[in-house]
């Protein structure tokens, strides 16, 4: 079981595992815009009910949100070349990173849609007809009105979303990417040294999960400035009573409750 | 190289044995994570003295790394300390003898623990403070109030939370392959490399994911219903 304990080691890992960090960071920025363009268009026809595409985007968000990553890392990269190759397009030179991107871009966007749906949907009614009888347009007030009211929900399921998103990206190393769980696993069987370079590796997710999370929280802050604690529109939900704002983040499921 | 629809079919029947395998991970990391997390979750509210950093020191940690380096850890690190200790005490337990299942209970345990730990607290949490004076008042103590009344609404109140978490672990199950366990997704990277029809062979697991997550939602919607009756309004 390798080579026996030696503290010095997780020192000498840490900087040798921060050279592949731009390649875990890379994955998780692409996958990011691609998850949130993704989850707009599917967040679409499920808000405006547009019938055949409603239905669609509704088995997309289904699948995407009910099988492992890890099983549709395999489907995309092992599966995807298969389907192109029979109207013959052949991808057998792209890249394995594009896979990954797309992967984790079509998975994340899935929940983004629903954190996108459930937070314009969350928005009351009435502000929208209050908005018209103050004789705004509808852009109007859609962007002063609802915009501002559905970020104060999306913006801490987002957070979520963006560190599930991290930590899913250490399962890039099955298809062979260089990111940093890689790179650990290499330095592993190089040295023998691998509960060394696990420590270092987890340490190392730890501090950027830690770091994301404070600048998401500083954004938050920033962009519900104009929110006053327990006006009558942070009242939308009882928190107390019926748990129905509870309810609707843990249908959204942020967090992923810790498996991929 | 072509498509092969009724090679789903087959994928999907010898996938079908390696189903209990994942459904022990999940069902052991479940309820060995539930016992943690009620642990967890009352030592962080009761602010129990030197015991509520190192909980909260836990709960930070798993919940900022990946599963698959809880697992590594514990499958590289675990030994370690067993044969360690063992060679120390001269015990006869040497930690080859654990199946290689066993890391992934374990280590999906503490997985599952620190989720579950969030679970329990946002729940506790829910709970009307007056329920806990009111148990009080009738002469309960606060073990008695705690399982007898704001154990239950607790729980009415983190089902969804719970139904999430198990749905995490069952898809976080797939990470044991890592350790040779075959699970479903072994299994299909089994059937896909022998018979050379990668496509197929996933496409059937994961329909085998995705049926089982309907299950787990289905079964979470049903169990809502019951359990939040003392919760409805009006007269029926």
């Amino acid at each position: 079981m390798g080579a026996p304990f030696d503290i010095s080691y997780i020192f000498s890992f840490l900087p040798k595992l921060l050279t592949t960090l731009g390649t875990t960071l890379l994955i998780v920025g692409f996958s990011l815009l691609a998850g949130i363009l993704v989850g707009f268009l599917v967040a679409l026809p499920r808000l405006y009910k547009v019938p055949v595409l409603k239905n669609l985007a509704g088995i997309y968000i289904s699948f995407f949100r009910g099988t492992p990553i890890l099983i549709q890392l395999f489907l995309f990269y092992y599966g995807l070349p298969e389907i192109l190759k029979l109207v013959h397009v052949d991808v057998t030179r792209t890249p394995v990173l594009f896979f990954v991107i797309l992967t984790y871009g079509l998975h994340t966007g899935a929940f983004m849609s629903e954190m996108i749906r459930a937070s314009v949907t969350a928005v009351d009614r009435g502000q929208v007809e209050a908005a018209y009888a103050a004789g705004m347009t509808s852009v109007q007030a859609f962007s002063r009105i609802v915009l501002p009211q559905a970020l104060g929900i999306a913006v801490p399921v987002f957070s979520n979303l963006v560190i599930a998103l991290l930590k899913d990206t250490s399962l890039a190393f099955t298809l062979g990417v260089m990111e940093m769980t890689g790179k650990a696993q290499t330095l592993g069987s190089v040295s023998q040294h691998f509960i060394e370079t696990y420590i270092a590796l987890a340490l190392i997710y730890l501090v950027i999960s830690f770091t994301l999370e404070k600048l998401l929280l500083a954004a938050e802050r920033r962009l519900l400035r104009h929110e006053v604690p327990n006006s009558p529109a942070r009242k939308t939900f009882s928190l107390h009573r019926n748990g129905s704002y509870r309810r609707m983040i843990a249908q959204l499921g942020p967090g992923k409750g810790g498996g991929g | 190289m072509k498509l092969d629809p009724s090679f789903i079919w087959t994928a999907f029947v010898q996938i079908l044995s390696a189903i209990p395998t994942t459904l022990y991970i999940t069902l052991v990391s479940v309820s060995a994570g539930f016992i943690i997390g009620i642990a967890v979750a009352l030592i962080r509210i009761y602010k129990v003295p030197f015991l509520h950093p190192l909980a909260t020191g836990y709960v930070t940690f798993i919940r900022g790394t990946p599963m698959l380096t809880h697992l590594l850890l514990i499958y590289f690190g675990l030994p370690m300390i067993i044969d360690g200790l063992a060679a120390h005490f001269g015990w006869g337990f040497r930690s080859v003898s654990i199946p290689m299942i066993g890391f992934a209970y374990i280590a999906f345990s503490i997985t599952a623990g620190a989720y579950m730990s969030e679970v329990v607290r946002s729940g506790l949490l829910a709970v009307d403070r007056g329920q806990m004076e009111a148990a009080h008042s009738v002469g309960m103590t606060t073990a008695q109030s705690l399982r007898r009344i704001v154990f239950p609404q607790a729980l009415a109140a983190g089902l969804p939370n719970l139904s999430n978490s198990v749905i995490g672990m069952l898809h976080g199950s797939t990470l044991a392959f890592t350790v040779s366990v075959v699970d479903i997704n072994a299994q299909a990277q089994i059937v896909a490399s022998t018979n050379w029809k990668f496509f197929e062979a996933y496409l059937a697991a994961a329909l085998i994911f995705w049926g089982l997550t309907f299950l787990i939602e289905r079964a979470t919607g049903l169990i809502e219903k019951r359990i939040n009756l003392y919760n409805r309004g009006g007269v029926l």
